[in-house]
């Protein structure tokens, strides 16, 4: 079937099978492989994107419901001049980043959350990355980079 | 060749002639939080998935006189920013808030919650305290029940073939009473209830309860309200020694619903001290 919807601001039409998963439809069909598959039950956020302005797992969401919708990945978050954004780059400062296969979820539930709520609390960074695992970091420079974010982009307001 | 089809629904009456539609079986599609994981284990039981998920009608939060109406479709996250479910409800937005990580709180429905009636669902212990009918839509005709009549046990439910959950509906709790959720589970995040109970309460004037309202969740086959306990409580001053028997009480019950089980011996201490500890909080803190 035809599916055509806004994938990183630009206009897509796709013709695909409509039983297969939104995160399939991205990686196989738009090449777009910065969203990553760990579990493909919902369980670790790896699959992560901003769909009509909420965090989603693309494992869970079947390829036709983004029809009409407005869908950001991780090749979506850049910044002004192509290169990696104040949060990527407040990733890499604060030694958010080990072997990288949670961070496009990580960034992209950080982006959502700052989307609804600009200045959130470390709690409630927390509670924002709630679905998403990370084996590598602990976390704890995940929130650093996020709060620092919030809080740069707060001050530039 | 796919395993299925898809086709979107634009009303509630499209949804029902495409759901009814012969020659095929079709299954409403809400958030796909559990279909979609359902699927990749087990053959598709259905040949086309109609989409609910944007059917305005089945979207609605809204008080109506002395009652609240909550459409099947709305998600745990709406449900949970809902001003008017925050304060008639907020039982039910804590279970709300519990489900799941933001990602799936953002797909996941009431509706699909209820009708997939998992023995653990979260928002099952407050929509029993809350007294949520049901409103049930087909082709033929509408139907209204309980909730507890609605759920026949662990994943079976009352619904029936081409018919579709299109709302909630509950009375406004007394002004003033106090609602409360807590949930056991294996870690705080994600995690799927071990066990969680729901609780409305309030204080008359002189200190004693004038209202009631108690159902654990992950308990008993189908959800109900512990009466038995909420009957102790009436017209009492919640005193410690009360409240711990109310504890004793709701295991008692839970026991003589479920039998003596392999998990009895752990839920039978927990859900003693997760009863007490809820009243205490609408009752007493
Ligand atoms: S791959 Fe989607 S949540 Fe793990
Ligand atoms: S950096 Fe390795 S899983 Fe998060």
């Amino acid at each position: 079937m035809l599916i055509e919807f806004t994938l990183n601001r630009k206009r897509v039409a796709v013709e695909a099978p409509p039983d297969i998963t939104l995160l399939t439809l991205l990686r196989d069909y738009f090449n777009l492989t910065g969203t990553k598959e760990g579990c493909s039950v919902g369980e670790c956020g790896a699959c992560a994107v901003i769909m009509d302005g909420r965090l989603v797992n693309s494992c869970l969401v079947l390829a036709p419901q983004a029809a009409g919708s407005e869908v950001i990945t991780i090749e979506g978050i850049r910044g002004p001049d192509g290169g990696p954004n104040d949060m990527q780059e407040n990733f890499i400062t604060y030694g958010a980043v080990q072997c990288g296969i949670c961070i496009p979820g990580m960034i992209m539930a950080g982006e959502a959350l700052l989307m609804h709520n600009p200045n959130p609390t470390r709690a409630e960074i927390r509670t924002a990355l709630a679905g998403n695992l990370c084996r590598c970091t602990g976390y704890q420079q995940i929130v650093d980079a996020i709060e620092a974010t919030a809080r740069s982009r707060e001050g530039n307001r | 060749m796919p395993r299925f089809d898809y086709v979107r629904a634009g009303s509630v009456a499209e949804a029902l002639r495409l759901l009814a539609e012969p020659g095929l079986t079709s299954r409403p599609l809400a958030g796909g939080t559990d279909v979609l994981v359902y699927i990749r284990h087990e053959r598709a039981p259905f040949d086309r998935l109609v989409d609910i998920s944007r059917v305005p009608e089945l979207k609605i939060i809204e008080r109506r006189g002395n009652e609240v109406v909550v459409g099947g479709a709305v998600t745990y996250t709406e449900a949970a920013e809902s001003p008017l479910l925050r304060q008639v409800a907020a039982c039910l937005v804590e279970a709300c808030l519990t489900v799941g990580g933001p990602a799936i709180r953002n797909m996941g429905t009431l509706g699909g919650n209820v009708v997939n009636a998992a023995a653990c669902a979260d928002s099952l212990p407050p929509l029993t305290c809350l007294d949520t009918m049901v409103h049930l839509r087909s082709l033929a005709g509408e139907r209204t029940m309980a909730l507890s009549e609605f759920i026949m046990g662990p994943n079976r439910t009352a619904i029936r073939a081409g018919e579709l959950l299109t709302h909630f509906s509950f009375p406004v709790p007394p002004d003033g009473a106090r609602q409360v959720f807590i949930k056991l589970g294996r870690r705080n995040a994600q995690a799927i209830s071990r066990l969680s109970i729901a609780a409305i309460g309030r204080l008359d004037g002189q200190g004693r309860a004038d209202y009631v309202r108690l159902s654990p969740g992950a308990a008993m086959p189908t959800p109900r309200r512990l009466t038995e306990v909420e009957a102790m409580l009436l017209g009492q001053v919640p005193t410690d020694e009360l409240l711990i028997a109310a504890g004793v009480r709701s295991a008692e019950v839970m026991i003589a619903v479920t039998g003596r089980r392999w998990s009895t011996e752990y839920k039978e201490v927990a859900i003693q001290a997760l009863a007490e500890r809820v009243l205490r909080r609408v009752l007493v803190l």
